[in-house]
């Protein structure tokens, strides 16, 4: 009796451990997987042509970082680099504006019909975007806007905004009505009641989704690719420049290099709002 | 403070009618609870008194002033809802002070205004708080607060004690009682609990399907009920309904064909009619209507008699305690001027329910 009580702690602590330790091993595995095609990219843009093409390949090599100074010394990558800069967080900051406020309507104001328009919006996601990239292209020359920031910011918004304004109406429908009800018995009108009370307590479901929206437009390649040509090319077109280059082959050291300095900021900005990011998605449980 | 007068007010969603024209006056300080089982529209009428939902037909005057268009900061109420809507970003001095932030009231007033609120309802301490780090009778009582803060003319109630627990909302409603006689503001207090409605109210308003079935004072509605809707939902345990013909004037033939002697003739003449007998009311005797214990339920200070007299399950109230065992026949009379008669009509879920 003494004897299996004293043990049984004991034993339940070790297999507790073991588990511990066969969910921490899987978590480890599952990282590498995720993160060994970056660890390699951020690995070849320091090799050379040379090293780049050994068979079996080399862990350890003498790094260069001719590549980086070479292709950010060039005028065009940088330039491009500030476009994608441009216009991913134009086409954030507008969708999250437009995309707010409607799904704030489609949560929240009894209009009618305004439940098939929120479906017909979301369907228009369903349609294949190469499908829309060359009517786009058409409609862009008409108007004389192609090769422009404003172009793509609007182009971006046509996906950004029904996946901003359906996140954010779930977010909303989460909320109790009570809350502006009572905003507005103290003193404010609807909009006063959404600035005040809504969107303050919204903010981390706000934030988590402009982010979202800033990494789906920084890493777009098919709209850019077919609106722009010079000025307003972006990163991703630049990167598949280089991959496609058919005269010279793919140059891989200079296709890593910019892609190493493309992903950066984007894992800069999900790890600072990490926080906000998990905090959004658990949240509407912040209920009065 | 001021009066409410609510005048011929009609409210329809598309085609579905759910107020049926309301006239309704309240005195100024005065406490009305409006009761009725749910969907009866009390909420609505708070609603659209609080200006949340629009009045189809009809309108309402706070004070001397029309309101009945006007949104709801334009109207000078405070109300308390159910789930209370603290703005849960806000501290509770913050959410106490919003109301008269939002007025451009100096700080120093505002400061000064919602100490005072906060002395009244023991929130000192609580001030710096957020609402989550709040229990549930704290965070009604700064919902209080924040109602309380504005001084406004009218005072809306929207089932606020509902998500406390029994004992929580016994000891709110006393400070609610407490704080309308301190501050007398004219109240409008919403519920389904009729126990709430007649213990704080002046008056209480007994709603059903969209129309006020009676208006009262408390023990006006449970001493002469008008209909059986309103004797089955005011009082509790709820009263006890026979329904049948009456024959040779004071003979009461229920459907079974049992006959009870009516200790009065029904002074309307009919002859289809609804007797209805308080529990409370019945009388323990030697002679009267036949009935047998199924159970017995003493408390200490009174005992509840579940029995069946003609088939139908009956509850007998008597004070103190008694002798009477399970499965005895037992004899009950009432008293001429404790019983009461309707005209028939359906008999409400409220007194079918086995406990209310």
């Amino acid at each position: 009796m003494t004897s299996s009580n004293t043990n049984a702690p004991k034993i339940r602590r070790r297999r507790r451990s073991f588990s511990h330790g066969a969910r921490i091993a899987g978590a480890i595995f599952v990282s590498l997987l995720f993160l060994f095609p970056v660890f390699w990219m951020i690995l070849t843009s320091f090799k050379t042509q040379v090293d780049i093409f050994t068979t079996p390949p080399k862990l350890f090599f003498e790094a260069t970082t001719a590549t980086y100074v070479e292709y950010f010394s060039r005028a065009d990558i940088p330039q491009r680099l500030l476009n994608t800069v441009i216009v991913a967080t134009g086409a954030g900051i507008l969708s999250i504006v437009v995309g707010t406020l409607s799904g704030y309507a489609l949560a929240r104001i009894r209009l009618r019909g305004a439940a098939t328009f929120g479906v017909l919006i979301l369907m228009s996601r369903g349609v294949p975007p190469i499908a829309l990239a060359v009517p786009m292209f058409l409609v862009a020359r008409n108007m004389g806007l192609t090769d422009k920031h404003i172009t793509l910011i609007l182009a971006y918004c046509t996906f950004l905004i029904p996946y901003v304004m359906w996140l954010m109406r779930s977010f909303f429908v989460s909320l109790p009505k009570e809350l502006e009800e009572s905003a507005m018995i103290d003193g404010c009108s609807r909009f006063g009641a959404f600035f005040k009370i809504i969107v303050p307590i919204s903010m981390p479901g706000i934030l988590s989704t402009l982010i979202f929206s800033i990494i789906l437009a920084w890493e777009e390649l098919l709209f850019a690719l077919v609106l722009t040509s010079r000025d307003a090319v972006t990163i991703p077109v630049a990167i598949a420049g280089i991959a496609g280059d058919t005269e010279t082959g793919a140059n891989w050291a200079a296709l890593t290099a910019v892609g190493t300095v493309t992903v950066i900021p984007v894992v800069i900005f999900a790890l600072l709002v990490q926080k906000w990011l998990i905090q959004g998605l658990a949240d509407g449980a912040t209920k009065g | 403070m001021s009066t409410l007068d609510i005048k011929d007010v009609h409210k329809a969603y598309g085609s579905v009618q759910v107020i049926h024209g309301i006239t309704l006056n309240i005195k100024d300080g005065e406490f009305v609870a409006l009761v009725g089982p749910s969907g009866c529209g009390k909420s609505t009428l708070l609603r659209m008194i609080a200006g949340l939902e629009e009045v189809t037909q009809g309108e309402i005057d706070i004070g001397e002033r029309e309101v009945t268009d006007l949104p709801p900061k334009a109207r000078d109420i405070a109300m308390v809802f159910q789930n209370y809507a603290l703005y849960p970003h806000m501290t509770v001095r913050d959410n106490m002070g919003f109301a008269l932030k939002q007025r451009r009231t100096p700080k120093s007033e505002i400061r000064q205004r919602v100490d005072e609120a906060a002395k009244i309802l023991g929130l000192e301490d609580l001030l710096t708080r957020k609402p989550r780090a709040l229990s549930g009778g704290q965070r009604q009582r700064v919902a209080m607060g924040r109602a309380i803060v504005r001084n406004p003319n009218v005072f809306l109630f929207d089932e606020p004690l509902s998500n406390l627990d029994a004992k929580l909302r016994v000891q709110m409603r006393s400070e609610i009682k407490e704080l309308h006689q301190r501050l007398g503001t004219t109240t409008v207090y919403v519920t389904h609990d009729q126990i709430e409605a007649m213990t704080l109210a002046d008056r209480v308003v007994v709603m059903n399907g969209g129309v006020i079935e009676q208006e009262g004072p408390p023990l006006e509605l449970y001493d002469h009920p008008k209909s059986v809707f309103v004797a089955a939902f005011i009082g509790s345990p709820p009263m006890n309904f026979f329904e049948g013909t009456v024959e040779q004037g004071n003979v009461l033939r229920l459907e079974d064909g049992t006959q009870l002697q009516l200790p009065v003739s029904d002074p309307k003449g009919r002859t289809e009619i609804t007797v209805g007998v308080r529990p409370e009311h019945f009388e323990l005797a030697d002679t009267g209507w036949p009935a047998t214990v199924s159970v017995v339920e003493a408390t200490g200070s009174e005992t509840q008699i579940t029995a069946r007299l003609a088939g139908k399950m009956i509850r007998v109230l008597v004070r103190g305690r008694t002798d009477v065992q399970a499965g005895q026949d037992i004899h009950l009379t009432v008293k001429p001027e404790l019983i009461h008669m309707f005209d028939p009509a359906p008999i409400p879920d409220v007194a079918l329910e086995e406990d209310h």
